[in-house]
């Protein structure tokens, strides 16, 4: 059993087969350690790869962040933050793949980006751009799995179809772990900071969490939520529990979850508008 | 009725609640209701970044032809491991109050 789990972890850790890490990543990271790199220099390795340029700036207008017209690198830099801007870059690649074969999960990642954001703000919380970002990379995973294990995918969804059960039941049947283990996985190959993995890590198990449990908790509500709401896809039929963990660390009760509600639905008819625009485009 | 994104709105489709400015929703409308659409004003709607709009029957897609009671349907088997749950039974509360009064004539800003 062991082995099997062993095995995925080394395939996946093994970034040769990976979709291609921008070299742009690399330079980020060695300016990024240097305390007296500029945002302005940073924005300007960035921008020297246009295709980069274009994908983080289309997401940095997303619904997401609730910020329109960024327009420059080094705008989104300054709003966004650095440890965002690269761990979008990074994952521009992911979100190329997601949004050509699988609308729905694309969907549903930034469904739950917006709730997340929505929830941050509720609950006036520090770094929501981090949150965000951590909830819309939630599902990591998922892209590995279908991307890496296309027989053990088929494997899944057939399992979750006859034996109704939860996704992460069934990988866990079938890989030995699961979408959420896998994404922090990745997220921490990519050298992303906890406050990104830890959520993507945890976010089925908020009690797992030991450093950023508010961030963790606020991904694991929003993807309830977006679940609860029937909007994309994830490729998880059923609503999951809302932990008691989640719950207890935000402080939620029936009126703010109303509230909040309330506008993400509002917030979720943006998101079809985008992601529209997003499949007109290509 | 049913709430549309402005992106899918075309020409002929007749509103069915008012428009309002999405920064200034407690303002004046900017449409009226039973306008009937024109490329000319979906264009104009759109420069004023309207992001939706509420227009008449169940015209597009898959979203389409659902009534009220098919969505709570829908609810209910998306909550159907959870209903023992008291948290996740009050999101499922939540949701369904929020269909009953999307759907009714009270919403719309």
């Amino acid at each position: 059993m062991d082995d099997k789990r062993g095995e995925l972890k080394k395939l996946i850790m093994d970034t040769k087969t990976l979709p291609t890490l921008p070299g742009v990543i690399v330079k980020l990271n060695s300016l990024a350690d240097n305390d007296r790199a500029s945002v302005q220099e940073m924005a300007k390795i960035v921008s020297s790869d246009q295709v980069l340029s274009a994908r983080i700036l289309r997401l940095a207008n997303s619904p997401s962040y609730g910020f329109y017209r960024v327009s420059t690198i080094s705008n989104a830099m300054i709003l966004l933050g650095v440890n965002v801007v690269k761990s979008l870059a990074l994952s521009s690649s992911i979100f190329e793949i997601m949004e050509k074969n699988s609308v729905g999960l694309w969907e549903h990642s930034l469904g739950v980006g917006v709730a997340a954001n929505l929830l941050a703000k509720k609950l006036n919380l520090p770094e929501c751009e981090e949150i965000s970002t951590a909830a819309l990379l939630h599902d990591l995973g998922k892209v590995i799995i279908s991307l890496k294990c296309e027989e053990a995918e088929k494997r899944i969804g057939a399992l979750i179809r006859e034996q109704e059960l939860y996704t992460s039941e069934a990988e866990r049947e079938v890989l030995d772990t699961d979408h959420s283990e896998i994404g922090g996985w990745l997220a921490k190959s990519w050298f992303l900071p906890d406050k990104l993995s830890e959520p993507i890590a945890c976010h089925h198990n908020v009690e797992l969490s030991e450093n950023h449990r508010i961030k963790t908790s606020v991904v694991h509500v929003a993807d309830v939520l977006i679940k609860a709401s029937g909007f994309g896809d994830s490729g998880d039929p059923y609503v999951p529990q809302i932990q008691q963990a989640a719950w207890d660390t935000l402080g939620l009760s029936r009126e703010l979850l109303t509230e909040i509600v309330d506008d993400l639905e509002d917030k979720l008819v943006e998101v079809k508008n985008f992601s529209l625009e997003l499949l007109g485009d290509s | 009725m049913q709430k549309i994104p402005l992106m899918l709105a075309k020409a002929g489709m007749i509103l069915a609640r008012e428009v309002y400015r999405s920064d200034n929703s407690s303002g004046a409308p900017i449409c009226g209701k039973d306008t009937v659409l024109s490329d000319a004003l979906i264009a104009r709607l759109e420069n004023m970044d309207v992001q939706t709009v509420y227009v008449e029957g169940n015209l597009c897609g898959d979203e389409g032809g659902r009534s009220l009671e098919d969505m709570l349907a829908e609810l209910d088997r998306r909550f159907s491991k959870v209903r023992s749950n008291p948290l996740s039974e009050i999101l499922h509360d939540i949701y369904s109050d929020y269909l009953k009064r999307s759907m009714g004539d009270g919403g719309g800003r």
